[in-house]
């Protein structure tokens, strides 16, 4: 494993000028994902149809991908990117891999090549929980990316299989008897693991040393690795200029997407997110700062506290009741090998 | 910084307009050392469709990959594939086995985008290219000419499900972007598997080929086989297949599939058509090559019969698939019969189509008779083809349009006859209408 300080220097694939959002967390991970992939290893990357897609390989305005100003003259540092549907991203990286191994087995390919892709949550958990759970059951030796913003953001917030219940989304907003989203998240960790990955993690740059060494963890696994990557959204969870490791941070301490990492014949542990409510802070904190939850808690003018809304006491308690079995299926899941 | 991997010599590298390409990346020849011939000489067999094109597939040293779904009546192309594969205890190549076509259609863009100088065959029918259709649109407009699509003909609408051959699949693909060509027997069905990758990763081309025939009359039913050796198919692809000049993924440091705005993307689809209409040049020349080469037809716009050099015939029939052997059976007959001069050619260039050799072919025909044999909304997805390539004569001949061999029924001797007495009667001045079905010898 390589030190945090010495992979932070390192070039990242993914260069400036992407038209993401400011603030976007995608381009914080898709930066840190580039640093840690300047390993000496060429690298190729397939990207579904998402955010992190139509806003860094538009033609000819912006690519926002390459290392380097310049090709580079060692081919280990060389870059390639390959976009196709929303759903196709672990089946492209797939077909890259075992190209580059059936070459490597005819000795017609003498360097290493990784592979990696990277999706949304609408791509990877909706129309192509097909194309993930298989490439995983294939046991293809990728490092499978997907960036949880928790909606379809690309195409106006809407939901998404990964939706918080109660959320606001454009299609399933909060209205008189309509309280957001009602339908629970899909238990996408516990999917990865039962498909047979070799590594499974949800972990957002917000734990910066953790995030990068899963990264590389799941480069060098010997099978599947597939990693959540919790991804506040400015545009669709609606909060303020500069919050969004804040918000990535108090997420996961609060258990709304604890950080989880697990290999296969090693199990797992949830870092930084005490199994016990009383433990971490409460979730009215983490939903207050974004107006899709403003439906559901406001400001205590006295205690200056987040608390329900008149009429959402009964909601909020369900969320809350939510969110910690999705800490204790958490918890559970780490005791898996 | 440092490789993991060790110091590694320089490799060379080459600008050119879609990024980087490292030469020394991929040892091809390394590739070719690992194929293991399947024919060393030139035999004889009996064989059905499937068959045929699994075989011409594994004859090549530059498919190490077979990505497969089954489907009827296609199965038999991936079945064939592996055992062969598992016959041979010490062959690199691959079978894979993906969980839907849709995800087979994926893998074929990573594979041939991954490495652009091997080819990546499969094969599929009716619902399963449904299936593929949100990347074989993308496939088609991708410039990778080294995925092949083998689409063993089968009707795509399962209201009713019927799984006979017919080729309302490959003609809902029309604007999928690939190169169809529709072979006819075994042999037809080999040699055109053979040349299609010549066709596509043509450097003028470079756009996805989708080799076609019919199902159960074709995909299952046995006829003579010739088989070439290995080294002459390989010998002959070097004739027209080079490295390519544009960088794959492994090879490279470029980008696939960016996203355009509409100013943009003009120039990207007039180039996919340019590259498309080229076929019409090179497809000629590809043919007469592989005649030449190995003997027998090689790839041409259609087969035709019975037209005479000065081209003019009183009826003309225009169709496709292994059905038109039985028209071809009893031209002459009826022509005697009838006091008609009776000429007749069946499609092999389905797309592009072959405007204007078709229109050279027909203008001197007095009457048109195309036989249709997918569901279409109009009067026959060849009809307007045919009207299409006819419409800039000064006098253009007179169009029927029928519809006979739905769901891959036989289109019988007595079919054929009622088919061209239904002609004859708009030869004779008859109004006839736009269109008309017909079925085991009646008009219905």
């Amino acid at each position: 494993m390589s030190g945090y300080k010495e992979i932070a220097i390192r070039e990242s694939c993914f260069r400036p000028g992407s038209t993401l959002c400011p603030g976007c967390m995608e381009a914080i991970a898709l930066q840190n994902i580039g640093r840690v992939t300047d390993n000496g290893i060429k690298t190729v990357f397939s990207i579904g149809t998402s955010c992190a897609e139509v806003s860094t390989l538009f033609f000819p305005n912006v690519v926002a991908w390459g290392r380097g100003a310049a090709p580079s003259d060692d081919y280990a540092r060389s870059f390639a990117i390959l976009h196709n549907v929303f759903e196709s991203a672990p089946t492209l990286a797939e077909a890259v891999r075992d190209v580059a191994d059936v070459l490597a087995d005819m000795g017609a390919l003498e360097h290493p090549v990784q592979v990696l892709s990277s999706s949304g949550d609408g791509g990877a958990l909706s129309i192509g929980l097909r194309a993930l759970l298989h490439t995983i059951h294939r046991r293809a030796r990728v490092t499978l990316i997907v960036l949880v913003n928790e909606i379809f953001a690309n195409t106006g917030f809407q939901y998404s299989p990964a939706t918080t219940p109660f959320a606001d989304t454009s299609t399933t907003p909060n209205g008189p008897g309509h309280p957001g989203n009602i339908e629970p998240p899909l238990d996408y960790v516990h999917l990865c693991i039962a498909a047979g990955a070799a590594l499974v993690a949800q972990v957002s740059p917000a734990h910066g040393k953790l995030f990068v060494k899963t990264i590389e963890k799941g480069l060098s696994a010997d099978g599947t690795a597939v990693i959540f990557v919790p991804s506040p959204c400015i545009s669709g969870w609606k909060f303020e200029d500069g919050e969004t490791v804040k918000l990535a941070t108090l997420g996961a301490q609060a258990g709304a997407y604890p950080a989880f990492v697990w290999e296969r014949g090693k199990g797992g542990s949830v870092k930084d997110c005490a199994r016990e409510a009383i433990d971490r802070p409460p979730i009215e904190e983490f939903l207050g700062l974004q107006r899709r939850f403003y439906h559901m808690v406001q400001k205590d003018p006295v205690s200056g506290q987040f608390v329900a809304r008149t009429g959402r006491e009964q909601d909020l308690e369900k969320l809350r009741a939510w969110v910690q079995s999705n800490v204790e299926r958490l918890y559970r899941l780490a005791e898996l090998k | 910084m440092s490789t993991l991997q060790g110091p590694r010599a320089p490799m060379s590298h080459v600008t050119t307009p879609a990024g980087e390409r490292y030469d020394g990346a991929i040892d091809l020849s390394k590739v070719r050392a690992a194929h293991h011939a399947l024919y060393e000489a030139r035999e004889e067999m009996t064989a059905d469709g499937n068959t045929a094109a699994a075989l011409a597939t594994l004859q090549m040293w530059q498919c190490v990959i077979f990505a497969g779904f089954p489907i009827t009546p296609s199965t038999k192309y991936i079945e064939t594939i592996a055992s062969k594969i598992a016959a041979d205890p010490t062959t690199k190549k691959k079978v894979k086995l993906l969980e839907a076509e849709h995800a087979v259609a994926d893998y074929l863009v990573g594979a041939a985008a991954a490495c652009r100088d091997l080819i990546f065959p499969t094969a599929t029918s009716s619902v399963g290219l449904d299936h593929m259709t949100e990347t074989t649109r993308s496939l088609g407009a991708s410039g990778l000419g080294n995925v092949m699509i083998v689409n063993v003909y089968r009707a795509t609408a399962n209201f009713p499900l019927c799984i006979e051959g017919d080729p309302s699949d490959a003609l809902a693909h029309r604007d999928d972007g690939f190169i169809q060509i529709c072979a006819r027997g075994k042999q037809q069905i080999y040699d055109t598997v053979v040349q299609a990758p010549c066709l596509g990763m043509h450097p003028e081309v470079m756009t996805p080929t989708m080799p076609g025939y019919y199902g159960i009359k074709d995909s299952h039913r046995n006829a003579r086989l010739v088989v070439e050796p290995d080294r002459e198919i390989a010998a002959f692809h070097d004739r027209w297949i080079r490295p390519s000049e544009l960088p794959g993924l492994i090879n490279g440091d470029t980008a696939f599939g960016n996203c355009v705005t509409s100013r943009h993307f003009q120039g990207f689809k007039i180039s996919q058509k340019q590259r498309m209409e080229r076929v019409l040049d090179v497809l000629p020349k590809l043919g007469a090559d592989f005649e030449n080469y190995f003997g027998r037809p090689g790839l041409a716009f259609f087969d035709a019969v019975g037209f005479p050099d000065d081209g003019e015939v009183d009826l003309a029939v225009l169709s496709m698939g292994p059905d038109f052997g039985t028209f071809e059976a009893i031209r002459e007959a009826y022509g005697k019969r009838t006091g008609l001069k009776v000429g007749g050619i069946a499609m092999r260039l389905l797309t592009p189509f072959p405007r204007d050799a078709v229109r050279h072919k027909l203008q001197r025909a007095k009457v048109v008779l195309v036989v249709n044999q997918a569901h279409h909304q109009g009067r026959g997805h060849l009809t307007l083809d045919v009207a299409d390539a006819l419409s800039d004569l000064e006098y253009a001949p007179r169009l029927v349009s029928a519809f006979a061999g739905l769901g891959g029924a036989d289109v019988s001797e007595p079919t054929w006859e009622r088919m061209l007495d239904f002609a004859r009667s708009a030869h004779e001045g008859t109004p006839v209408a736009p269109y008309a079905f017909f079925h085991e010898g009646s008009l219905l």
